[in-house]
């Protein structure tokens, strides 16, 4: 017997109300932006759980004597200020806001309020005293730097200066300058402590770490949550590869989803004539371009270069597009002092020109055919041996035999320290947090690690790093330029960049890569 | 034999005072203000002519040479090497750290380049001037002349890139010690295959050779008892001698595979002037060269019962 089945209106009025659901829900999915569907899909599962990257320096998460990495002092901790470079101003990271006090020798911060340490602990006033402590105690910078700080309330903090300047400012969003937690060292909240391990309020914590091997790290969800964003991975795995060769090897064999250079830039970096090629094999490569200039450095203290028109020679006949030509055109040849993103560059209007015939023209009006002069550069500097092989034929041409020394690290330090030496290969500028300290390191008249000081530019430098005023500070910066400029101090050669290269599966916006000079992992998603 | 074993190890502690006086006057001739080193490479910071100064004093670096080399040695006797002037470890953790990682390398190594090099050896001698001794020798030549870190590359580039069956780098699983291995045991054993040919062939020269040919005794017996006997002699020698590879020889095989062992930590050290690690390898080197060169020793004698030592029969 077959059962006729019947159904009731109710039944009825059900079924046509779900078909109607169904029908508006489907047009309403045809209505969506493609971008929105690919976007829901992404949150879903389109993403693997580990994203892992070579790197070629090892994290020193332990600490020890001189603190963490550069790269944890990115990824795991943050600074109370950040600089940007292109409007030359200090922005709010984890201050609120600051007054200058004591003309200038004291900086009261105001800090924000509801953020956490990735272990949960309150980020307050009294974490950033202890980092101030700490850094004081165990930092050359925090000795260089703080008298010391008090607390003024919960979320208010008065910084001490060893000296009223600018540069305070500046180096508070330099990567050492990064808050820890109380709870980093042991017993907890004693500077003299010892470092356990290195907890901040930045996108990443420390799940595992095998030195000279691996870090492992996890997001921390206190900065998303506070950043409004999600994290596409849950566990970041960082591999130390040193050699260079074996980093891109890694890559291509599918070891690692990316390789990065080394966050302090100018050393430990993707082969620059590999960039290419990688690209050509299917890779992602991103380029940052940095305020770091290679320079050719003289010791303007002694013969020749001690007479401004031999260093006008060299200027001249350096010619800075044949020398990019050895990183396969992917750094930029430095025509001014600093990349035009530097604040006064453009308005300077400075422009190292490359004319042999005008150098030579000026060799033999000096009579300077067969000076001879000694180079020193760093055998650890493995690029800057081509370099200076270039320079070595370039300054031939007008007469200058240059007699090219490769001397291991120490050996270059002492052969500099005692000034033993004519021209040596160096660089200026750094990342964009270094720019003002390394100003400061390479130009001024106090330093051991001057490129060029003069009367002029070594008043010029001090009046930069003391002036808080941005415009008045642009003045002396652009004037500073003409005067490097005009008395040939150092010869710019080619600005340095900051690159990541990735496989096709890694997902990331460059904006967010490149928040700041060095790259930021904390946006990449790498597809399944 | 025990009184010569004892004698030798008396022996030892002179040699090894000389061995660390030696070091340790060889490090203070290296150019450059270690101090200064030390914190630019470490903290990532350029300091100030006074910082450098303060920690110069800290870590007794203005102190006299002799009293520096004084207060180490009263340490070391102590037990105490000392804490990195990079890191702030015990220097005794960061080699025990590493150590594992160093002689996995080196026993594979040597394991493999020995028992090749003497087959390879023993061949080539056996069927000298022959087509085989021909491939052999090549193959020496070719392992002696390809530099470790290029051999290194390229076996990565078939194995990892292109098949995909093993690691690039890293530490850990038995496949990640393969390539290391094998690009270490192919310039190990080019030198040792040769110097295996050459004692054999020196051997079998001999005149006792040919009598135990007249004799009539089988080919086999002749090389093996009495010929590769009597060569093994200095094949041991030359092949304990290469303990001191455990360290320097594996540097460029740590760095292309990002090994973690001893060799790398020496060059890191040495570059960044951290002087305690420096002289705690040294010297931790140096032992291991004396106990091999005793237990050498003591092998020589039960191979050839003819050796005597401190004029009695062992």
């Amino acid at each position: 017997m077959i059962e006729e089945k019947s159904i009731t209106r109710r039944e009825f009025m059900k079924y046509v109300a779900v078909g109607c659901a169904v029908a508006m829900g489907t047009s309403f999915l045809g209505c969506m932006k493609k971008e929105d569907v690919v976007k829901q899909e992404i949150q879903k599962n389109i993403y693997r759980d580990e994203f892992i990257l070579g790197y070629g320096k090892d994290h020193k998460l332990k600490g020890g004597k001189w603190g963490i990495g550069f790269f944890p002092k990115t990824h795991i901790l943050e600074r109370l200020v950040e600089y940007d470079l292109k409007r030359d101003e200090y922005i709010p990271s984890l201050a609120e806001k600051w007054v200058l006090e004591n003309d200038g020798k004291a900086i009261v911060f105001e800090l924000k309020k509801g953020i956490k340490f990735s272990d949960g602990e309150e980020f307050n006033a009294e974490a950033v005293k202890f980092s101030v402590e700490w850094l004081k105690q165990n930092h050359p910078l925090g000795k260089e730097t703080f008298e010391g700080a008090e607390v003024i309330d919960e979320h208010t903090v008065l910084i001490n200066y060893k000296e009223a300047k600018f540069l305070n400012l500046a180096k508070m969003a330099e990567f050492h300058m990064g808050i820890m937690s109380p709870n980093s060292v042991s017993p907890a909240g004693d500077p003299k402590g010892k470092f356990v391990y290195p907890i901040g309020t930045g996108p990443f914590k420390v799940v595992d770490y095998k030195e000279e091997q691996y870090a492992v790290y996890e997001p921390n969800p206190y900065w998303y949550e506070r950043m409004g964003i999600k994290p596409k991975f849950k566990r970041f795995i960082v591999k130390i590869i040193k050699d260079e060769d074996t980093r891109v090897m890694a890559l291509r064999s599918g070891e690692v989803d990316a390789i990065s250079d080394y966050s302090h830039g100018g050393s430990d970096y993707t082969p620059r004539n590999m960039l290419d090629v990688l690209k050509r094999e299917g890779f992602k490569v991103y380029k940052r371009i940095i305020p770091l200039t290679w320079i050719v450095a003289f010791n303007y203290e002694k013969e020749p270069f001690n007479d401004v028109k031999i260093r006008e020679i060299v200027d001249l006949s350096v010619n800075r597009d044949e020398i990019v030509k050895i990183f396969d055109n992917q750094v930029l040849p430095a025509k001014t002092l600093f990349i035009e993103e530097a604040p006064g560059i453009r308005e300077a209007n400075r422009i190292y020109k490359y004319d042999p015939e005008v150098a030579r023209a000026l060799a033999e009006e000096l009579g300077i055919k067969g000076t001879k002069a000694s180079m020193i550069i760093e055998r650890e500097q493995g690029d800057q041996i081509l370099v200076g092989q270039l320079i070595q034929q370039q300054l031939k041409n007008v007469g200058i035999d240059v007699e090219l020394n490769v001397l291991e690290s120490g050996a270059y330090k002492e052969r500099r320290d005692s000034g033993d030496y004519d021209m040596r290969i160096y660089y200026i500028g750094g990342t964009d947090r270094r720019f003002y300290l390394r100003m400061f390191w390479r130009f001024h008249p106090k330093t051991k690690w001057k490129v060029y000081v003069s009367e002029r530019t070594g008043e010029l430098c001090d009046r930069i790093l003391t002036e808080y005023d941005k415009n008045k500070r642009k003045h002396y910066l652009i004037e500073f330029y003409k005067a490097v400029y005009e008395e040939h101090g150092v010869v710019p050669l080619y600005f340095d960049i900051m690159t990541v290269v990735a496989s096709q599966k890694v997902d990331v916006e460059y904006g967010e890569l490149f928040r700041y000079a060095e790259p930021m992992f904390h946006s990449v998603g790498v597809r399944i | 034999m025990i009184e010569y074993i004892i004698r030798r190890i008396i022996q030892i502690v002179p040699t090894l005072f000389g061995i660390s006086f030696i070091s340790f006057s060889l490090l203070m001739l290296f150019p450059g203000d270690p101090a200064e080193i030390i914190i630019t490479t470490s903290s990532g910071y350029e300091p100030a002519k006074e910082i450098i100064e303060e920690y110069r004093r800290e870590i007794g670096l203005d102190e006299p040479f002799i009293v520096q080399y004084i207060n180490w040695l009263k340490k070391i006797i102590s037990g105490d090497f000392g804490v990195s002037w990079t890191t702030g470890e015990p220097v005794l953790d960061m080699i025990a750290e590493r150590f594992p990682a160093s002689l996995q390398l080196f026993f594979a190594t040597f394991l493999i380049s020995a028992v090749f090099s003497l087959i390879l050896g023993i061949i080539s001698a056996l069927y000298k001037d022959r087509a085989l001794d021909s491939i052999i020798r090549i193959f020496s030549l070719l392992g002696i002349s390809i530099p470790s870190f290029w051999l290194g590359l390229i076996l990565i580039w078939i194995f990892s890139v292109k098949l995909r069956i093993l690691p690039a780098f890293g530490y850990g699983n038995i496949e990640h010690i393969i390539l290391p291995v094998l690009t270490w045991s192919f310039s190990f054993m080019a030198i040792k295959t040769r110097f295996v040919r050459a004692s054999l062939l020196k051997e079998l020269s001999e005149e006792y050779i040919i009598t135990a040919r007249a004799k009539g005794l089988p080919e086999k017996v002749v090389i093996i008892r009495h010929a590769l006997r009597n060569a093994l002699i200095p094949i041991i020698t030359y092949f304990s001698l290469s303990m001191g590879h455990l360290i320097v020889g594996s540097i460029m095989v740590e760095s292309v595979f990002s090994w973690p062992g001893l060799g790398s930590l020496l060059v890191e050290s040495t570059i960044k002037r951290d002087f305690p690690v420096v002289q705690a390898l040294i010297l931790f080197v140096g032992v291991l060269f004396v106990i091999t060169n005793l237990l050498i020793d003591i092998l020589y004698a039960i191979i050839d019962p003819r050796i005597r030592y401190g004029g009695k029969n062992v």
